[in-house]
C-alpha cells in the first residue's frame, strides 16, 4: 500500500484515539510528571516548597533504609517471580495441555480464580491464622508429631511475605501460560513424537518456546504487581520487611511528599526496565 | 500382492469410539514402492485407519504388520513410518531448515551434525525449497508449507509415508500441481505412499491402486480404471461422483425404474437394486424423438461450463437431478431451453446394474 491510500483512512478515524489520549494524559502522564517535579522540591520538617533541590535524591541513595528497601524489593520480586513460575507453569501445563476437554480446562481455570471472590486484604490477612505461632500449619504439624516446637519463622518474616505473595499472584502466571499452551496445535506435538522426539525434547524444543509469550505476559503481570506491593508486606511481615511501596506509604503518611516522590520515580523506572527486558525476550506483537 | 512383498499389512483392525465402530475388521495391504490412495467420505474412518497404522491410536482388535514385523503395540516413533498431517502441523517457531532437520536433531537415533546438514539440504533440494531454508514457516506459501511437511517426514528415510488429506488445505490450482509433485517425489524416493483423500478425482489420479472405505469397511480395492469402470457397489459408484443412480427393482433380468423397463443381461450383487449410468453416457433428446433404449422425461434446469466439457442438469418428475456431461472434444454442446422437457436416453449395455439377484 502506498501512503496515498492510507492517509484518508487515518484522517477519518484518528478522532477515535482522543478519549484514550485524554484518559492517559489525565491519569498517567500528568501524575508522573507531577511526581518527577515534586521529587525535586525542598522538604523541611513541617513544610515543603517548590525551590528545586537534589536533597531528597541524595538522601535516598545515601541512606541504608532506602537503598535497603530497593534491594529488598528487587529480591522479593525475583523470589516471588521464581516461585509463581515454578508453581504456575506445571499447573498451566496440566490445565492448558494435558486436560483434553476444553470444558474441564475452563472449569479448572475458574477454580483458580475462586480466591478472588474475597477481597485482596482478606486474602492477605487470612494467612495470619494459617502461619502464626499457634496457627493452622503449626497445630497440624504438631498434632502429626512432625515437629515438637512451633515453627516461628512462618509469620512476620520475609518468608511469610513470599508465601503470601506467591499464593496471591500465582494465578496471574497460570492464566496467560495456560492460554498459550491451549493454542498449541496437538498435531504439532504428535508430529514431533512421530519424528522420534521424546517428551523432554518435545517440551524444550516445541512446547516451551511456543508458551514463552504466555510466560512473558504472566511475568509482567506478577512483576508489576509485586514491585508495587505494600499491603502484603505490611500485613505479614510485622513491619520487618520494607518494600519501596511501604516507604511511599510511610512518607506520604508523614507528609514527606518529596521523599515519597523520589521513591515513586525510582519504582516507576525499575518497573519500566523490568517490562522492557521482558518484552525483549519475546516479540509479543508477532506472537499474540 | 503377497505378504512377502507387502510393506505393510492391516489385518482385521477394529476400532470403536464410544460404541460407534470407526473401523470394522479392515484388511489392507500395500507393496513396496507403491502409491496407494484411500478414498472415503468424511466419517468413513479413513483418518482413523491412518492413525492406527501410524501408531497414534491403538486398535481394539486386529494386528498391524510393517516390513514383516508385528508393530501393533509399538509406539509411533519406533515404527519408522512417516506421517504428513492434513494441516501440515509445522513447528511454527522454527525455520524451514530447522523444521526439516527436527527429526534428525532431536529424534531417537543420534545423527552427527554434518550428516544432519547433508541429509537436510538434500531433501530440501529434492522437494524444491532451495533458497527458502532460513525463512520462517509463516513466511512461505501453502504449497511450500506442504513441501516442508513432506521433507520433514522424508528426511527420516521412512519406508512408508502416510498422508492425511495432504492437498486438502491447498487451493485448486496448487492442488493440481502438487499432485504431480507428490508422485514425482515418491518415485524418486522409492517409498510407499498411503494417501487418504475425500476427493475421488485425487484418488483416481494419484493412486497406483485405490481403496474405497465406507463406514469403517473397505468396500472396494483395485486399479483406478477398474474401480472407475466397474464399481463394486452402489456406494462406490456414489463416491466416484460420476454416475447417475436410480433405485428401482431388478427382477429376472429386467430392471424397472423411473425410465421404464430395461433388460439387464448382467448385474452385480448388492443389497439394493440400483441402476447406474455415467454422466457422459447420457444423451438428451427432444420430446417425441424415437429412442430404442430407456427414456426418461426430465426438465432442463441449468448447465455448468467445466472447460473441457459441459455439465447439464435435468430434473425428473419426482425431483431427482440427473446430470448429463458433454465432452467438448465431441463437438459443440447442444443448447437447451430452460424449463423445457427433454427425453434422456442411453445405450443400456453401458449401464452398471446392482441388485439382489446379481452375481
Amino acid at each position: 500500500m502506498t501512503d496515498a491510500t492510507v492517509a484518508p483512512k487515518r484522517r477519518g478515524s484518528s478522532w477515535l484515539i482522543l478519549p484514550g489520549i485524554i484518559w492517559m494524559a489525565l491519569f498517567m502522564v500528568v501524575p508522573i510528571l507531577m511526581i518527577c517535579y515534586v521529587s525535586f522540591w525542598t522538604q523541611t520538617t513541617f513544610n515543603i516548597s517548590s525551590t528545586p533541590t537534589l536533597a531528597s535524591w541524595k538522601q535516598f541513595f545515601s541512606s541504608d533504609t532506602y537503598t535497603g528497601a530497593l534491594w529488598t524489593t528487587v529480591r522479593i520480586w525475583l523470589i516471588v517471580l521464581a516461585t509463581t513460575f515454578a508453581i504456575g507453569y506445571p499447573t498451566a501445563l496440566f490445565v492448558g495441555l494435558f486436560v483434553k476437554s476444553k470444558t474441564l480446562s475452563t472449569v479448572l481455570l475458574v477454580i483458580c480464580v475462586i480466591p478472588f471472590w474475597t477481597s485482596f486484604l482478606i486474602r492477605v490477612l487470612a494467612w495470619r491464622p494459617m502461619l502464626g505461632k499457634e496457627g493452622a500449619i503449626n497445630i497440624i504439624l504438631m498434632k502429626l508429631h512432625i515437629i515438637s516446637q512451633p515453627i516461628e519463622v512462618l509469620l512476620f518474616t520475609e518468608l511469610s511475605v513470599i508465601i503470601g505473595m506467591s499464593q496471591i499472584y500465582c494465578v496471574f502466571m497460570v492464566g496467560p501460560i495456560a492460554f498459550m499452551l491451549g493454542r498449541i496445535d496437538r498435531n504439532i506435538i504428535e508430529a514431533a513424537r512421530d519424528l522420534g522426539a521424546g517428551f523432554g525434547r518435545i517440551f524444550w524444543k516445541i512446547i516451551f518456546p511456543l508458551s514463552l509469550p504466555g510466560v512473558v505476559v504472566g511475568a509482567i503481570f506478577v512483576s508489576v504487581m509485586v514491585l508495587g506491593e505494600f499491603a502484603t508486606s505490611g500485613a505479614l511481615s510485622g513491619r520487618k520487611v520494607n518494600l519501596l511501596g511501604n516507604i511511599i506509604v510511610t512518607q506520604v503518611g508523614s507528609l514527606k511528599w518529596a521523599m515519597a516522590s523520589v521513591t515513586g520515580v525510582i519504582l516507576t523506572v525499575v518497573m519500566g526496565m523490568v517490562i522492557a527486558v521482558f518484552l525483549r525476550i519475546v516479540d509479543l506483537k508477532q506472537e499474540l | 500382492m503377497t505378504t512377502e512383498t507387502a510393506i505393510f499389512r492391516v489385518d482385521g483392525v477394529t476400532k470403536s469410539y464410544g460404541g460407534v465402530k470407526a473401523l470394522d475388521s479392515v484388511m489392507l495391504e500395500a507393496g513396496v514402492n507403491e502409491y496407494l490412495s484411500l478414498l472415503g467420505p468424511s466419517g468413513s474412518g479413513k483418518t482413523t485407519l491412518l492413525r492406527v497404522i501410524a501408531g497414534f491410536e491403538v486398535p481394539d482388535a486386529g494386528r498391524v504388520y510393517f516390513q514383516g514385523r508385528d508393530i501393533t503395540g509399538l509406539p509411533a516413533h519406533e515404527r519408522g513410518i512417516g506421517f504428513v498431517f492434513q494441516n501440515f502441523a509445522l513447528f511454527p517457531h522454527l525455520t524451514v531448515r530447522k523444521n526439516v532437520a527436527f527429526g534428525l536433531m532431536y529424534g531417537g537415533e543420534t545423527v552427527s551434525a554434518a550428516e544432519t546438514d547433508k541429509r537436510t539440504q538434500a531433501v530440501i533440494d529434492m522437494v524444491g525449497l532451495t533458497g527458502m531454508e532460513d525463512r520462517g514457516v509463516d513466511q512461505i506459501s501453502g504449497g511450500q508449507r506442504q513441501r516442508v511437511a513432506l521433507a520433514r517426514t522424508l528426511v527420516m528415510q521412512p519406508k512408508l509415508v502416510l498422508l492425511d488429506e495432504p492437498l486438502g488445505a491447498l487451493d485448486a490450482n496448487l492442488r493440481g500441481r502438487m499432485r504431480n509433485e507428490l508422485r514425482a517425489i515418491r518415485e524418486r524416493m522409492g517409498v510407499t505412499f498411503l494417501h487418504v483423500t475425500g476427493s475421488e478425482t485425487e484418488a483416481l489420479a494419484m493412486g497406483d491402486s485405490v481403496v474405497v472405505l465406507d463406514r469403517g469397511r473397505i468396500i472396494q480395492a483395485g486399479k483406478p480404471d477398474d474401480v472407475y469402470s466397474t464399481p463394486a457397489s452402489p456406494a462406490v459408484a456414489h463416491f466416484l461422483n460420476r454416475f447417475n443412480l436410480f433405485s428401482g427393482k431388478l427382477s429376472q433380468g429386467v430392471f424397472t425404474g423411473p425410465f421404464g423397463t430395461v433388460a439387464v443381461p448382467k448385474a452385480t450383487r448388492a443389497a439394493d437394486d440400483v441402476y447406474a449410468i455415467r454422466y457422459d453416457r447420457v444423451r438428451a433428446q427432444p420430446i417425441g424423438a424415437v429412442t430404442s433404449g430407456p427414456a426418461l422425461k426430465a426438465t432442463y434446469i441449468a448447465s455448468e461450463y467445466l472447460g473441457s466439457s459441459v455439465m447439464n442438469f435435468f430434473e425428473t418428475a419426482d425431483g431427482k437431478v440427473v446430470e448429463v456431461e458433454h465432452h467438448l472434444s465431441l463437438g459443440a454442446p447442444q443448447t437447451f431451453e430452460p424449463r423445457q422437457d427433454y427425453l434422456l436416453t442411453w445405450t443400456p449395455d453401458q449401464a452398471i446394474v446392482f441388485g439382489r439377484e446379481g452375481k
